[in-house]
């Protein structure tokens, strides 16, 4: 994203809330954010909930961005936006929630007769799709598929969304419209998005998935080579900790050995899951409606009570845990496996038709950006 | 594709379904627009292609610094260890790693695991080169409640804090000073062993500073199995301690898992350093005292009869050295310690007549002059205080603006006193070497106004302007009084062992291998204090210098080092 782009982008975010802008300059930006951008953007979830709940005024923040920090004047505190600035993800996070799902209807003038003879014309129902099918192993790529599909004459399309652009839409259905019924229910269509989806995942090169477990299969082997003769060499019973360096320590083992401290192994990864449990967030919380100290005490003020902290010798885990943990590790590494995730989506009633065959998109085309603004 | 499994995220259907039944709320259609740009903008088209610096649009790092990356990436899939030569930036290249990973969103949770003293810095220099939301370790919760923690090792690997660490699925892992870990049954070496990870970058200056098992050891904590059990190892590949076989093969497999990039690979360009000598003559009254302070030193270090603590009189021979500000205080405080009835008290007493008696300022004259020929931003170091507060006086009584710089103050004075001197003084008068992280580099004109006995320190002080960064050539101005201990000293630490030539990080080497029973500076103390005369000191000294000599050349010849650094 070039900075121009980057200021394009805000504006344009901006204007959506009507946002009340201070100062406009070739350099920078001041704007007075309006509720929900603060809100998204602000970094004040505690400010925001103590004024909803007292039933305060508030006071909105002011912000500067600047989009060439080398040319501010002196005494202005700004921000240097650019793709990389946190508050500039936090606006992208924001228009994912604000930009989720749509409703629209083609306003198509050529539709209606000209002069007096208006009839009413008919609008396709179409569910627009916005896939990003991410190709994981040690690596990642990402597939971005805009589909369409005709619920009223079950078929899909590809750039659905590239040629929902060139139409003109409205969120109300305009006048000497009707709409034809949905034929299909929004599961079926789902059904028929999975499978298209797999259909271009089959026609993908399948060379980083062959290549990730070649890597993996020849890892695995390094390593139970390994832990094998290392079982053989120095069996179980002399690798029991006891000759331990007390290098570096300072404390006396203790006697007792705390069971939590016994690794669990990692779980049995499954491709399919996510590996890392997200924490909540402290908004995720709040909006389920919990209180704010209730969510320090689950998560944040965590200490362990004195008596409970041992630091004695901890249970060293055996080369059996250890050989187990490290392939559970490797294969957490390298299996390949992909996720398919919904960018957004919406129901779209249209006069026009888009291209009648669906054109599977070669993979260099998949990665040109369908809004063609940024690069 | 076949035998890859998909799993469809189809948790939006519930509020899409909802949504149709009650006809809304629907989005806006600008902002459904937006939030797709948004992520044609954060995706990633390529494998392999470096996707960070997009993201980081005020980094410049240098060439070797993103091949480094991407080979880290692509050919050793996130399990290296890094051995860049001290100074080349070897945390630049675990920022990009770090960040690549996390751009690609394949890292979230990520430990890393630095010194006690490092923390700050590697917190800092995350969030503001890289604006990855860095905290340091501070409270127990932290571990679960933050993405992105630096932590000291020795905190980690006690418990509380141990169980968290261990109970943790850990993205990456990170270990700054990783030849920490050259011994397997520390227990340092233990706790790493039982980290979970995905991907793991061990950051080393060292791999190697004894015996090949180091090495073998960090690499195991890497890729276990890699250079195969310790005993195959061995057979394999060791000859002595020091010295491998098979030195092509062993090279060939620590490639696959080690970078090491050096300064003599060229690319790198650090700018050369000038170093002058400057001559003080005394005046006849600061010599008497210079030679009286020695003489006085001397026999008491060597009788004993004052009772007095050894430490008390070594200072006493540097600060004379520096200035007579600086031992005036020593002397004042040696004089109130004293019995009422001592016969030292007169000579203390006498000692401090002296220090009243001069008028002359011969060093300090010399440095302004040196200042205000140099006409540029300079900074002086000293070790003490006193000729610190001194200096600041005698430049300020001369016109010449300054700041001061200690370690002692608080990291925002510090930064608010590294702004003045860039922005508003010509001059920064420090104590210390400036301590990590800051950043001096816009000035290249380094007075020594006395020299620290420990070469370890006046390479320090170097380093702060010497570095990756430094676009003009580094200009060292020694201040040496004619005829002291600071004349011999500089002969040693200049002459003989070419100490300001060096480059960056050649000295820790040296220094290690040395293997002295006592350090560098503790030799020096020695000969310098026990010495019955000049004659005896500088011999002494020379004969050093020499061994400093003798190990620096065959540094270069084992064949170790070289398996190791290739």
């Amino acid at each position: 994203m070039q900075q121009q782009q980057v200021r394009q982008f805000i504006e344009r975010y901006l204007a959506t809330f009507s946002a009340h802008i201070v100062e406009t300059h070739p350099d920078y930006l001041t704007v007075k954010l309006p509720v929900e951008v603060d809100k998204d953007i602000g970094n004040r979830p505690f400010y925001w909930s103590w004024v909803e709940k007292m039933n305060l005024a508030y006071q909105p923040l002011v912000l500067t961005f600047a989009f060439n920090p080398d040319r501010m004047p002196d005494g202005v505190r700004a921000e240097h936006m650019h793709l990389g600035a946190a508050r500039m993800q936090q606006i992208f996070d924001s228009t994912k929630k604000h930009g989720r799902f749509l409703c629209m209807y083609e306003q198509s003038p050529l539709a209606l007769g000209s002069g007096g003879k208006r009839r009413s014309a008919p609008l396709v129902p179409w569910l627009g799709l916005n896939l990003k099918l991410s190709l994981l192993c040690d690596k990642k790529r990402d597939i971005l598929l805009y589909l369409g599909i005709n619920l009223h004459n079950p078929r899909i399309v590809h750039d659905f969304t590239s040629f929902l652009f060139q139409l003109p839409l409205t969120p109300a259905i305009p006048d000497y419209f009707y709409t034809l019924d949905r034929r299909i229910s929004i599961e079926q269509a789902l059904e028929m998005a999975k499978q298209e989806v797999s259909n271009v995942l089959e026609k993908e090169d399948q060379k980083w998935a062959e290549e990730a477990r070649e890597r993996l299969t020849e890892e695995l082997a390094i390593l139970s080579v390994y832990y094998e003769e290392l079982a053989r060499r120095e069996p179980p019973a002399e690798d029991d900790g006891s000759k331990e360096s007390t290098e570096e320590e300072e404390e006396a083992p203790t006697q007792e050995v705390n069971a939590e401290n016994n690794v669990p192994s990692v779980p049995a990864i499954s491709p399919a899951c996510t590996f890392v449990e997200q924490p909540r967030t402290l908004d995720e919380y709040r909006s389920s409606g919990g209180r704010i100290l209730d969510f320090l005490r689950a998560n944040g003020i965590q200490t362990t009570a004195r008596e409970e902290i041992d630091q004695g010798e901890w249970q060293k885990s055996t080369p059996e845990e250890e050989r187990k943990r490290r392939m559970d590790e490797l294969k957490w590494q390298y299996e390949p496996r992909i996720e398919v995730q919904l960018i957004n989506g919406g129901l779209f009633y249209l006069y026009s038709s888009p291209a009648p065959f669906p054109m599977t998109p070669t993979p260099s085309k998949a990665n040109t950006p369908v809004s063609r603004r940024i690069m | 594709m076949p035998n890859v499994p998909v799993s469809f995220d189809t948790s939006w259907m519930d509020p899409l379904s909802e949504r149709l039944q009650q006809d809304g709320p629907w989005d806006k259609w600008e902002l459904w627009k937006l939030a797709l740009e948004a992520e044609e903008a954060m995706a990633v088209h390529e494998f392999d292609q470096l996707q960070c610096l997009k993201y980081l649009p005020l980094l410049s790092p240098f060439p070797h610094q993103l091949q480094t990356a991407e080979r880290v990436l692509l050919d050793m899939r996130g399990r290296a260890i890094l051995a860049d030569e001290v100074g080349l930036g070897k945390t630049i290249e675990a920022g990009l790693i770090m960040k690549e990973y996390m751009v690609r969103g394949l890292a979230k949770k990520i430990l890393i695991l630095v010194p006690a003293s490092l923390v700050i810095q590697w917190t800092k220099e995350l969030q503001q080169k890289f604006g990855i939301p860095a905290v340091a370790q501070k409270k127990e919760y932290m571990w679960r409640q933050h993405e992105v923690v630096v932590a000291s090792i020795d905190t980690a690997k006690r418990d509380p804090h141990r169980r968290h660490v261990l109970d943790i699925d850990y993205d990456m892992l990170i270990i700054d000073e990783a030849h920490k870990l050259k011994n397997k049954r520390t227990r340092n070496y233990q706790f790493v062993k039982e980290i979970r990870k995905k991907y793991c970058l061990l950051l080393t200056a060292t791999p190697i500073q004894n015996e090949m098992d180091e090495l073998y050891n960090l690499i195991n904590l890497l890729k276990p199995g890699h250079l195969g059990h310790t005993t195959s190892f061995s057979s394999n590949y060791v000859e002595g301690k020091r010295q491998s076989k098979n030195s092509d093969k062993l090279r060939e497999e620590i490639e696959k898992v080690m970078i090491r990039n050096k300064r003599s690979d060229g690319g790198i360009q650090f700018t050369s350093r000038r170093v002058q000598s400057i001559p003080i003559e005394l005046s006849a009254e600061e010599m008497a005292l210079y030679d009286g302070v020695t003489r006085f030193v001397r026999e008491q270090y060597q009788s004993g009869i004052g009772g007095f603590n050894s430490l008390a009189l070594i200072t006493l021979q540097r600060e004379v050295c520096s200035s007579k500000e600086a031992s005036f205080m020593t002397l004042y405080n040696m004089h109130q310690r004293m019995a009422e009835d001592s016969p030292l008290r007169e000579q203390i007493i006498h000692l401090v007549e002296m220090i009243k008696k001069i008028e002359t300022h011969s060093k300090a004259a010399k440095t302004v002059e040196l200042i205000q020929q140099i006409n540029d931003k300079v900074i002086i170091f000293t070790e003490y205080r006193a000729t610190q507060n001194y200096l600041q006086k005698y430049l300020h009584d001369h016109g010449i603006t300054s700041v001061p710089f200690r370690g002692g103050f608080k990291r925002s004075k510090k930064d608010w006193m590294t702004d003045l001197f860039q922005n508003r003084a010509q001059v920064l008068i420090a104590t210390e070497a400036g301590g990590e992280g800051i950043n001096l580099q816009f000035c290249n004109q380094v007075i020594n106004y006395d020299l620290p006995w420990n070469p370890m320190r006046v390479e320090q002080r170097i380093g702060r302007v010497h570095r990756l960064g430094q676009k003009r050539d580094v200009h060292i101005y020694n201040m040496s009084t004619v005829g002291t201990i600071e004349e011999n000293i500089l002969s040693l630490l200049y002459e003989k062992i070419d100490l300001f030539e060096m480059v960056i990080g050649e000295l820790d080497d040296i220094v290690e291998r040395l293997n002295l029973s006592q350090s560098l500076e503790e030799n020096l103390i020695q000969i310098i204090m026990d010495s019955r005369s000049n004659k005896e000191m500088a011999l002494k000294l020379d004969n050093m210098g020499h061994a400093i000599r003798a190990v620096r050349q065959t540094r270069t010849e084992t064949p170790l080092t070289e398996a190791a650094d290739q």
